[in-house]
């Protein structure tokens, strides 16, 4: 479960790991954002937001053929637009994906899994 | 003026949002953040006409509803990051005016405030030097103000001071920023709404930019967009950078009279990434071109120039990609010389083999009547020089120390509390390279959870242990740490222990066996359990162990 990106010296390896961790991070840094959530939480029992390490149980990489597709779940705060945070999550992934591991996405779908209250 | 309303304050926000729009395209213009799209402005644009709009149709003189029905157009219209912390910003604002017919400084900088605080609770990891930053800056710098003065107006140039200050430093904060030589996008489109309500409440005109600044950033954003497009020197097609100024001059005017659409126009053949502001005593150009040469010996005509700067873009970019690529190679050597390691303790060569035979990187002699110590440990790990190592110390008795040598080690370690050999045994074989260390450790902890280990060892003096008595030379059956069968004979002790530790759901037994039993007498257990047990399949291993005669896994 990797990508692999063949260049002229040889082939470069990346892990769905790596990825996820790119991804995540990626996206906590966009506005709206509070957290990564696993894609089973009641299976994974885990606390509703996902600590770093374990980023790889909320972004899902799916190599389908010689396409990428990522799946993320993710938790946003309550009275944003949602729509919008998702979109902005969309592009953002896209972009770091592209600049930093130079990997095009054909797909980011953005399962919104919960919406964190903030006490106001 | 001590205090607004909200008709007062509809107006200050429509003149926001218009000098916003007025700005939109030089807002896009510095996006390089997150994604350099270039649609910040138009984004915030959007936005805020929505929020304006909204406004226009409800606003009353209660400034509390005002403020709600901006709170709702905002968050209805909010597009892009930072429409959508726009949108934040005033819905904690609308929040802490809700009640209040109209505000002083005090409360619209407090509020102002409140809309920051809510703001920052929507996202998980903040970025500095961004609109959060700026507005944070501005609204303390308000909270300030207030506290030294009763005008309102006083206040909220305060604001905006700060705001423009703090969207100065935002370049020290975002690397990204500084390295393309603008600032913030957002902050400078929440800039232009705060400088809106001000330019409203001194029932001024709009502050226009000084175009030089303007120009500055402009070459900057545009520049690092035209680099950054290029994947391949060799596909430049302008390769100079080309800056400077025209000098109007009088007699040559005469000629060749200025126009700035024209003379852009004209321009435009020469290159792309073409900029021309100018005012009625000289012009400043930016293009890229191929002839930079033909370039100013065009714009000659119109007067002389003055400030020539060019740049040879192919350079600059062998540069810029040379240095990714610098960067890459760092990174890879890192992670080759810096591998997993898996170290472990355990007594008997058999064993250490059995052990570094699934993955083991170094196998620590000791066990239950040699505890390594904390500094063995260590040792153990810095001979290995992995960057991220698992410690098992199969052995309660040495989990402490296990615990310990992670803390000092300095790197980062995880201990997996693996109690006995094969619980080791099965956590290394749920190891997965590519999993990061917190998922490891709680994948072979469970792994080590589904194994029971049962031991054979034999007493050292007379003791009472659990209820059963037990005589100096007699061998004991342990399972799961506890003592459930003593006997003269191993064979004896075995049978027992076996009966206790496999049932229904057991399917392999793994014998380790060692000091004081040979390797027929393993085989002869082996058939025992075979005739006994016929749903377990049983494999057996010299595990050299002293103290021991057997160590069995039950999995």
């Amino acid at each position: 479960m990797s990508i692999e990106v063949i260049n002229e010296y040889g082939k470069i390896d990346i892990t769905n790991n790596v990825i996820s961790q790119v991804v995540g991070e990626a996206a906590i840094e966009c506005y709206g954002i509070v957290g990564m959530a696993s894609r089973h939480q009641i299976r994974d029992g885990l606390t509703e937001i996902l600590r770093k390490e374990n980023y790889s149980r909320g972004v899902i990489v799916r190599n389908v053929g010689e396409e990428t597709h990522i799946d993320m779940y993710v938790i946003i705060g309550y009275g944003t637009k949602i729509s919008e945070v998702a979109y902005q999550v969309q592009s953002k992934v896209k972009y770091t994906l592209e600049k930093s591991i130079g990997v095009s996405v054909k797909s980011v779908n953005i399962f919104v899994q919960g919406v964190r209250v903030t006490n106001l | 003026m001590k205090s607004i309303d909200g008709l007062k304050f509809a107006e200050m926000i429509k003149l926001g949002a218009h000098h916003l729009f007025l700005n939109a395209d030089y807002v896009d213009s510095l996006n390089v953040f997150p994604v350099p799209d270039g649609d910040t402005g138009t984004n915030m644009n959007l936005s805020m006409t929505s929020g304006a709009k909204e406004v226009e149709t409800n606003a009353v003189a209660h400034i509390g509803e005002t403020a709600q029905a901006l709170s709702k157009g905002l968050l209805m219209g909010a597009r892009g990051n930072s429409g959508v912390i726009l949108s934040q910003l005033f819905r904690g604002f609308g929040k802490a005016i809700e009640n209040e017919p109209n505000v002083d400084g005090k409360k619209f900088s407090a509020a102002l405030k409140y809309g920051v605080e809510t703001a920052y609770k929507a996202v998980m990891k903040p970025v500095e030097g961004t609109i959060l930053t700026v507005a944070k800056d501005a609204s303390n710098a308000g909270v300030e103000a207030a506290a030294t003065t009763d005008d309102f107006i006083e206040v909220m140039e305060a604001i905006v001071f700060e705001a423009k200050a703090s969207l100065e430093r935002t370049p020290d904060l975002l690397a990204v920023l500084k390295e393309v030589g603008v600032v913030d996008s957002g902050g400078q489109g929440l800039v232009y709404v705060y400088e809106g309500f001000l330019a409203n409440l001194k029932g001024e005109g709009l502050p226009e930019r000084t175009d030089d600044e303007a120009m500055g950033e402009l070459i900057s954003a545009e520049h690092q967009r035209s680099l950054q497009g290029f994947m391949n020197t060799e596909d430049i097609i302008y390769g100079y950078c080309t800056e400077f100024m025209v000098q109007f001059e009088e007699s040559k005017l005469k000629d060749h009279p200025y126009d700035e659409n024209n003379f852009r126009q004209e321009l435009s053949q020469f290159g792309d990434s073409l900029l021309v502001i100018s005012d009625d005593d000289v012009a400043k150009v930016h293009i890229h071109s191929e002839e930079p040469g033909d370039v100013l010996s065009f714009s000659q005509k119109h007067g002389s120039l003055i400030d020539i700067k060019i740049e040879n873009m192919r350079e600059q970019h062998i540069n810029l990609v040379g240095k990714k690529h610098d960067v890459h190679n760092g990174q890879q050597q890192e992670t080759v010389k810096h591998p997993y390691a898996i170290v472990t303790v355990a007594m008997g060569s058999g064993i250490a083999e059995i052990l570094k035979s699934v993955g083991a990187s170094a196998v620590i002699e000791g066990g239950q009547t040699m505890n390594p110590s904390t500094e063995d440990i260590v040792k153990a790990i810095q001979d290995v020089g992995a960057e991220r190592v698992l410690i098992l110390p199969n052995n309660k008795n040495i989990i402490m120390a296990a615990q310990q040598a992670a803390e000092v080690i300095g790197i980062e370690a995880v201990v997996v509390p693996t109690k006995t050999v094969p619980e080791g045994l099965a956590a290394i074989l749920a190891f997965n390279p590519e999993a990061n260390v917190q998922t490891n450790a709680e994948a072979m902890t469970e792994a080590a959870s589904y194994v029971k280990t049962a031991q054979v060892t034999h007493a050292v003096r007379d003791t009472t242990i659990d209820g059963i008595d037990i005589k100096k030379n007699q061998f004991m059956g342990i399972s799961e740490g506890k003592i459930v069968a003593t006997h003269a004979l191993v064979e004896d002790v075995t049978k027992v222990l076996l009966k206790t530790v496999i049932d229904d759901e057991s399917e392999i037994v793994t014998i380790l066996y060692g000091e004081g039993v040979t390797e027929e007498d393993a085989n002869v257990l082996k058939l025992y359990i075979d005739e006994n047990f016929d749903h377990v399949d049983t494999e057996v291993y010299n595990g050299k162990q002293p103290l021991y005669p057997y160590i069995i896994s039950v999995e």
